[in-house]
């Protein structure tokens, strides 16, 4: 094949890898926002305490001699998921329920205190430093000319794609389906009328931290893996460009958020190939302002959409 | 009342210190060496070091008869390597009549206090701050036994030049100013050698997704990459080109030199070339005051020892030299004269910095230890 182009196929993977984590992490951010019309800004801390629960779990599953590759791979996401989704609950309970009802602008100055609270307390109990996130999943395939440009598409990276799609497709077919789906639907239309109804909000409202925390959770894992170290700052970037990919896509949109991210993770991909690394933010924060001038609603977002 | 105790309290103790200030500076047969550095704080383990090497210096001296028959006295002072605290630090060794200083580290820390001593014509000598600006004020008794951050890129790049002899050579930095000074000054002087550098690039610190720089360097055939910056972000690049199969050497500062860096490497940090102050312990001529240090329990390796103990050398051959402890003649002589000390022969140019300080090259391996290249 000509080098250009596998350059160019390189980039596109590249990007898509990256653009499916931010998926995972944007669809906490929409979801919260389509039901409670709040943005939860530690969301990106919840992402991160994900991360350092699966390496910590890592590392204890090898201190007991457990090595059974898929063993501990699942292992780690389980308890990932379960103890973001604690944290995701926790948050929802404590910090933004006793504020719900009252002006929308508390609970939004509550999720920055969330969001440095967490930070710091990540940071008092596992330090500063970097800390290196083993690569369990090695290998790749290779294509091209070995003597010019070599393409590269790891087991990682089809890994990221496989549980990212198996995720996205899990919660469409969790949202239309299911009862507690169709309750969250509901919710997201009319709060007050889910409510006269016989819906019991609250749990719907808790529902949604705690899946939007587990998907935080597995795009945690993945990435920490993926890129190689994790540190108390890894949600804050995250968080914000999540953040952007759900407002590019439509917030309050899940496949909005969907498509966000990976809009998202191509256009910088593309950046840092054709242009410069050094543009890669600009570029994308670039995206979100002209997306909020001229499509204030988003790629996939119709102001009277269905908002989860 | 607890805050009239507390006042009392303070008051007592502020006596207690000034009555001690008062009876050794009654006492004319010493002089009086200010150490002034981080005892507390983040830094503090670099701190150790400056201590270390000073109190050894001071002893030894002493040992030998002290200076022009007086015995040297170390005032030790904690700034924290906090500014604010240095300036205190640094009015406070001035009260208590300290006329030379070994201090301070940080070089955020040193150039505040460095105005104070300026101003009351104490001599200063830093033996960790690498901050260029701290020398470049016209002060004529600021001094360093370090190198400068600016000395770094044209050494990493003439031994890139000379002994690598890379056909393509990237430059990727982290644009914050330690990173960006080091690689500019690398790209420059590659140029001037005649080395091809084809993509000069800049990142963002705390970056994780380095996918399309890596495919962007094997695109361009990279052979060689000189990074300017800190050990997270290289640390994810060394592991990610090799997880990606870019054949590329790597070379970095001082700030990639520490064993951090094979935690999120691994087996990619082997064979990393770094720029580092060289180990003055392994100097042949240091090998009887290594073992003072062992015997003493302390540890020489440190990179900010040996510096601190050439700073009392210095300081003590000065005095000799000039033949009085006043320090503005003492300045004088360590302006004009060769020295030789514990990092080796020392000879000072006018703006108090080293005419010669070596940084040197050594390959890094994965199991955090490095062995020395030229």
């Amino acid at each position: 094949m000509h080098e250009q182009m596998l350059y160019f196929l390189q980039q596109l993977l590249n990007g898509l890898t990256v653009g499916s984590a931010y998926a995972l992490i944007a669809i906490g951010y929409t979801m919260v926002y389509g039901i409670i019309g709040m943005i939860n800004f530690a969301h990106g801390e919840i992402y991160m305490i994900g991360a350092y629960i699966a390496l910590i779990t890592i590392t204890g599953l090898a201190t007991l001699n457990i090595t059974f590759l898929p063993v501990v791979l699942v292992i780690a996401l389980v308890l990932a998921m379960i103890v973001s989704s604690a944290f995701g609950w926790s948050m929802e309970r404590v910090a933004y329920r006793p504020l719900r009802g009252g002006n929308r602008l508390n609970p939004l100055i509550s999720a920055i205190g969330v969001s440095y609270f967490l930070k710091n307390y990540v940071l008092l109990a596992q330090g500063s430093r970097d800390i290196g996130f083993p690569l369990l999943i090695k290998g790749s395939w290779t294509f091209g000319d070995p003597n010019g440009f070599e393409a590269n598409f790891s087991y990682m990276q089809l890994t990221i794609f496989i549980v990212t799609i198996v995720c996205m497709v899990a919660l469409t077919l969790f949202i239309s389906k299911s009862r507690l789906g169709r309750a969250c639907r509901a919710v997201a239309q009319d709060l007050k009328m889910a409510n006269l109804l016989g819906i019991d909000t609250h749990k719907i409202i808790a529902a949604t931290f705690v899946i939007g925390s587990a998907l935080a959770a597995v795009a945690g894992m993945l990435l920490g893996m993926y890129y190689g170290s994790i540190d108390p700052e890894f949600g804050f970037i995250a968080g914000l460009k999540a953040f952007t990919a759900a407002v590019l896509g439509g917030i309050g949109s899940i496949p909005g958020a969907m498509l966000g991210g990976i809009v998202l993770g191509v256009a910088e991909s593309f950046t840092s190939a054709y242009l410069s690394t050094d543009y890669k933010d600009v570029v994308s924060f670039l995206l979100l302002i002209l997306i909020l001038l001229f499509r204030p609603s988003g790629l996939l977002g119709k102001p009277e959409v269905e908002k989860i | 009342m607890k805050g009239k105790y507390g006042k009392l309290i303070a008051g007592l103790a502020a006596s207690v210190v000034l009555a001690g200030a008062a009876t050794t500076a009654s006492a004319e047969d010493t002089i009086k060496i200010g150490i002034a550095g981080p005892m507390t704080g983040p830094v503090a383990q670099y701190g150790d070091m400056q201590f270390t090497g000073t109190r050894m210096a001071i002893k030894q001296i002493n040992a030998h008869g002290g200076v022009m028959g007086k015995k040297l006295v170390a005032v030790e002072e904690d700034d924290a390597c906090d500014p604010k605290q240095a300036v205190n630090v640094a009015n406070d060794l001035v009260n208590k009549g300290v006329k030379f200083v070994v201090g301070h580290l940080c070089s955020s820390s040193t150039q505040p206090a460095s105005d104070v001593y300026a101003d009351e014509g104490v001599v200063m000598i830093t033996p960790a701050s690498t901050n260029p600006t701290i020398t470049q004020r016209g002060y004529d008794n600021i001094f360093r036994t370090i190198g400068l951050d600016s000395m770094q890129g044209p050494i990493a790049a003439n031994f890139i030049a000379d002994k690598i002899k890379p056909k393509r050579v990237a430059v990727v930095q982290d644009k914050q100013q330690y990173g960006e000074g080091i690689a500019s000054a690398v790209k420059k002087t590659l140029e001037k050698d005649g080395v091809n550098v084809v993509m000069y690039e800049g990142i963002n610190a705390g970056q994780k997704d380095f996918s399309s720089l890596i495919t962007k360097l094997k695109q361009a055939k990279v052979d060689f990459v000189y990074y300017g910056g800190y050990h997270p972000e290289l640390g994810l690049i060394l592991r990610q080109a090799k997880e990606k199969g870019l054949k590329a050497h790597f070379m970095g500062p001082e700030g990639v030199g520490n064993k951090d860096i094979n935690t999120i490497a691994g087996d990619a940090a082997e064979g990393m070339y770094v720029t580092l102050p060289p180990s003055f312990d392994t100097l042949p001529k240091n090998a009887g005051l290594v073992k003072a240090f062992k015997a003493a329990k302390e540890d020489p390796t440190g990179p900010f020892v040996m510096t601190s103990y050439a700073a009392v050398q210095l300081i003590a051959e000065g005095i000799e030299k000039a033949k009085s402890t006043d320090p503005v003649k003492v300045a004088k002589v360590l302006h004009a004269g060769t020295f030789d000390t514990a990092i080796g022969d020392v000879s000072f140019n006018k703006e108090g910095d080293l005419k010669k300080f070596n940084f040197v090259v050594y390959k890094w391996h994965s199991d955090g230890t490095k062995t020395r290249v030229e």
